[in-house]
C-alpha cells in the first residue's frame, strides 16, 4: 500500500515538472489566477479595490463624453461617463461566473449523455447522435440568439441558450471517449477475468475516459468567454446597467474614432484570458497525455 | 462505391437534417404559446379590426388550436410554398422572403470575398510557417496566430477600423459605398441597389466603374476581419498536417531524387497537407456565418447578419426565426458541398 503511494506521489511530481517546464503554461496560469482572485474580491469584499456597486454601471451623465486615460481613470471613461478600470473589475466577475456556468451546466449534461449513449448503444446511441447533428446543422451563434431570444434577454437565460448550444459537443466528444476507451486491452482482460460489467464501467472505462473530456471542458472556459461577451456586444442583454466585457465594449463603439480606448480595453480583457486559458490547456495537455511527457 | 452512389446517400441523409432543422426553429416559435407564431406571421400594417380578423385567419390556416405535431406539418407546409412570414425592424418592415431576397447577397459577398482572403492567407503562411519550422518567423505567425485566435471578433473589427480606417485612413469604416457616389443613379434607390442587390456586381451591369471601386473598397474592410477572425486556426491546423506529410516516405524518395525544395513542397507536399483543411471548411462555414452577424453589425453592412442583429434589438420573433432558418439552411447545404468535394478529392471516404 505504502509502495503505491509513493508511486502515485512520484507521479504527481513528475506532472508538476512537465507542467512547470512549460513557461508559457506558467504564465497562462498566474494569469488565469489573477482573474479568478479579482471575482472573488469582487464577490466577497470589493471594498478592497475601492468599488462600491459591484452589479451595476456607475454612469456619469454630467460628463458623458469618453474620457482619454488619466491618473483619476486608469483606462479612461466610456460612453456615458462610466469609469473603465472599476468597469472591467466588476466585469471579470460576471463574466467569469457566467462562463463557468455555461461550462458547467452544458459540459455536464454533455458528458453524461455521451457516456449514457456509448454504454447502452443501439438505437437510443443513433437517436442521440442524429439529434447532436440537428444542433450543429445552425450555426452556434445564431442558435444561442435565437434560443436566449425566446428564452428572454437577460445573461442568466443567455448562458442557459449557450449551455444549450453547447451540450451537444461534449456529449459527441464523450462518447468517442468512452468508445475509445472500451477498446483498449485492460477492459478485454478486465472481462476475461470476469468482472462484473457495470464493474468494468465505473472502475476501469470511465476514470481513463473522463478526465480528458473534463481537461478539454475547462479549456472551452476561455472560448465561452469570447462567444458570450460577443453576444453581450451584438445587443443581446435589454438591461443597459449591466457589467460586461461585451457589453461596455459596445458601449464604446460610436467613439472608435476619438476614443479608441474605450474598446480596446475592455476587449484586451477578453483577449488576454482566453489566450491565458488557452496556453494552460497546452501545459495541461502535456500533463495529461504520456506520449507528450518524455 | 462511386461517386453518384455516394451523393445519393448522401442526399438522402439530407431529409433528416432538414427536418430537424425546421422542427428546431417549429418548437422555439411555440415553446412560448401561439403568440410567436402569430407574431411571426401577422402583417405588421395590419391594426386594429383587420388584425383581429387576420389572427382569425393564421389560427385557421396553422390549426393552432389542435395538437402541436399537425401544427407542424402546416407550418412546414408554409415555409415551403416560401411563406415565411413578417419581419419588422428599423431597416426593414415586410414578408421576410424579400428581406432575404435584399440582405442576403451582401452576405454571400462578403462570405466569399472573406473565404477567398482566408484561403489565400491561410494555405500561404501555414505552409511557409511548416516550411521554415523553429524560424523566426515561423514563430511570430504561431504567436501571432494564436492571439488572433483567441480575440473576440469585435477586437478584431475595431482594431482594424482604429489602425485602418481612423490612423491611417486608407479604408472606410462604414456602410457599402460612399453615399455621395451614388446620388441620384437610377438603378440605386433608398440605399437598395437593382437588380442583384450586390451593388458591385450591379455597378459593374451598368458600367458605374468609379461606383464599383469605391464599393469595392468599402467591403475590404468586413471582409479582412471576418477572415482574420477564421484564418488563425487554419494556418494551425495546416501548419501541422504539412509537418506530418513533410515527413512521410514519399517526400524523402522526391527530394531524394534531387528534385527541388520548392517543387517538393508545391508539387508533392501541398496537396496531401490540404486534405484535412478541406473537411474544416464546413466548420469555418459555420463560423463564417456566425463571423457575418458582428461583422455586418460593427461595420453597418446591409447582410442578413445586421438584420438579425436588427431583429434582436427590435424584438422582432419573425426576423430572428427566419434568419435561424435560413442561416441552418445555407450551413446544411455548405456542408453538403464540403463532403461531396472531399469524396471527389479523396475516394478513400466514398468506401
Amino acid at each position: 500500500m505504502n509502495e503505491e503511494r509513493a508511486k502515485r506521489w512520484d507521479n504527481t511530481k513528475l506532472s508538476i515538472r512537465v507542467f512547470l517546464a512549460n513557461r508559457t503554461a506558467l504564465v497562462g496560469l498566474i494569469i488565469v489566477l489573477i482573474y479568478v482572485a479579482d471575482a472573488l474580491i469582487m464577490q466577497f469584499d470589493p471594498g478592497l479595490l475601492g468599488i462600491t456597486q459591484v452589479n451595476t454601471l456607475v454612469p456619469n451623465f454630467t460628463n458623458p463624453v469618453p474620457l482619454p486615460p488619466s491618473w483619476a481613470h486608469p483606462f479612461g471613461t466610456t460612453f456615458p461617463g462610466v469609469d473603465l478600470y472599476t468597469s472591467i473589475l466588476k466585469a471579470i466577475r460576471i463574466d467569469l461566473f457566467y462562463s463557468i456556468l455555461v461550462v458547467a451546466v452544458g459540459a455536464v449534461a454533455g458528458a453524461v449523455i455521451g457516456v449514457v449513449s456509448a454504454t447502452v448503444g443501439g438505437l437510443l446511441d443513433e437517436t442521440v447522435m442524429r439529434i447532436t447533428d440537428i444542433f450543429f446543422s445552425i450555426p452556434y451563434l445564431i442558435l444561442a440568439l435565437a434560443i436566449g431570444f425566446i428564452l428572454g434577454r437577460s445573461l442568466m437565460y443567455m448562458s442557459l441558450a449557450l449551455a444549450l448550444v453547447w451540450w451537444p459537443l461534449y456529449a459527441r466528444y464523450t462518447r468517442s471517449q468512452t468508445l475509445s476507451t472500451k477498446e483498449f486491452t485492460y477492459v478485454e482482460a478486465a472481462k476475461a477475468s470476469g468482472v462484473s460489467r457495470t464493474r468494468i464501467m465505473f472502475r476501469h472505462i470511465l476514470p481513463n475516459a473522463l478526465p480528458p473530456v473534463f481537461i478539454q471542458i475547462s479549456l472551452d472556459l476561455g472560448s465561452i468567454m469570447v462567444i458570450f461577451s460577443t453576444l453581450a456586444f451584438i445587443g443581446f442583454i435589454a438591461n443597459a446597467k449591466v457589467p460586461e466585457l461585451g457589453y461596455l465594449t459596445s458601449l464604446g463603439l460610436n467613439y472608435v474614432q476619438t476614443a479608441p480606448w474605450a474598446v480596446i480595453f475592455p476587449g484586451v480583457a477578453i483577449t488576454v484570458f482566453a489566450l491565458a486559458v488557452n496556453l494552460l490547456g497546452d501545459g495541461l495537455r502535456d500533463v495529461i497525455d504520456p506520449r507528450r511527457r518524455s | 462505391m462511386n461517386l453518384w452512389a455516394y451523393t445519393i446517400r448522401r442526399l438522402l441523409l439530407l431529409i433528416p437534417t432538414l427536418l430537424g432543422l425546421t422542427l428546431i426553429v417549429f418548437i422555439l416559435s411555440h415553446v412560448s404559446g401561439n403568440n410567436v407564431i402569430l407574431a411571426e406571421y401577422l402583417s405588421p400594417k395590419l391594426t386594429g379590426a383587420a388584425r383581429a380578423i387576420a389572427t382569425q385567419a393564421l389560427i385557421a390556416r396553422f390549426h393552432l388550436n389542435q395538437p402541436i405535431y399537425v401544427q407542424y406539418f402546416y407550418w412546414l407546409n408554409a415555409i415551403l410554398h416560401g411563406n415565411w412570414g413578417y419581419t419588422n425592424t428599423a431597416i426593414y418592415s415586410g414578408p421576410v422572403t424579400t428581406a432575404i431576397a435584399l440582405f442576403l447577397p451582401n452576405t454571400l459577398m462578403l462570405s466569399v470575398v472573406a473565404a477567398i482572403l482566408i484561403w489565400i492567407i491561410g494555405v500561404r503562411f501555414g505552409v511557409y510557417s511548416a516550411v521554415n519550422r523553429d524560424s523566426v518567423s515561423d514563430h511570430a505567425l504561431r504567436v501571432g496566430s494564436f492571439t488572433l485566435y483567441a480575440m473576440p471578433i469585435y477586437l478584431i473589427g475595431v482594431a482594424l477600423i482604429i489602425v485602418l480606417g481612423v490612423y491611417l485612413k486608407v479604408l472606410p469604416i462604414s456602410g457599402v459605398v460612399s453615399p455621395t457616389m451614388v446620388s441620384g443613379l437610377s438603378w440605386y434607390v433608398n440605399g437598395i441597389s437593382y437588380p442583384t442587390h450586390i451593388i458591385i456586381i450591379d455597378a459593374m451591369l451598368h458600367g458605374a466603374w468609379g461606383v464599383a471601386l469605391n464599393a469595392a473598397i468599402h467591403l475590404l474592410l468586413p471582409a479582412i476581419t471576418l477572415a482574420l477572425a477564421i484564418v488563425a486556426g487554419l494556418i494551425r491546423i495546416l501548419r501541422s498536417s504539412m509537418l506530418e506529410v513533410l515527413d512521410q516516405d514519399y517526400i524523402r524518395l522526391a527530394r531524394s531524387k534531387g528534385l527541388s525544395e520548392r517543387i517538393v513542397y508545391n508539387l508533392h507536399a501541398r496537396k496531401n497537407a490540404l486534405l484535412p483543411v478541406i473537411t474544416l471548411f464546413g466548420l469555418t462555414v459555420a463560423g463564417l456565418l456566425g463571423g457575418a452577424v458582428v461583422v455586418e453589425t460593427i461595420f453597418n453592412y446591409p447582410g442578413i447578419g445586421y438584420w438579425t442583429t436588427q431583429a434582436l434589438l427590435d424584438s422582432d420573433v419573425g426576423g430572428i426565426m427566419a434568419a435561424t432558418l435560413l442561416f441552418g439552411l445555407i450551413l446544411v447545404v455548405a456542408n453538403l458541398l464540403v463532403d461531396l468535394i472531399y469524396a471527389f478529392v479523396d475516394p478513400r471516404i466514398r468506401y
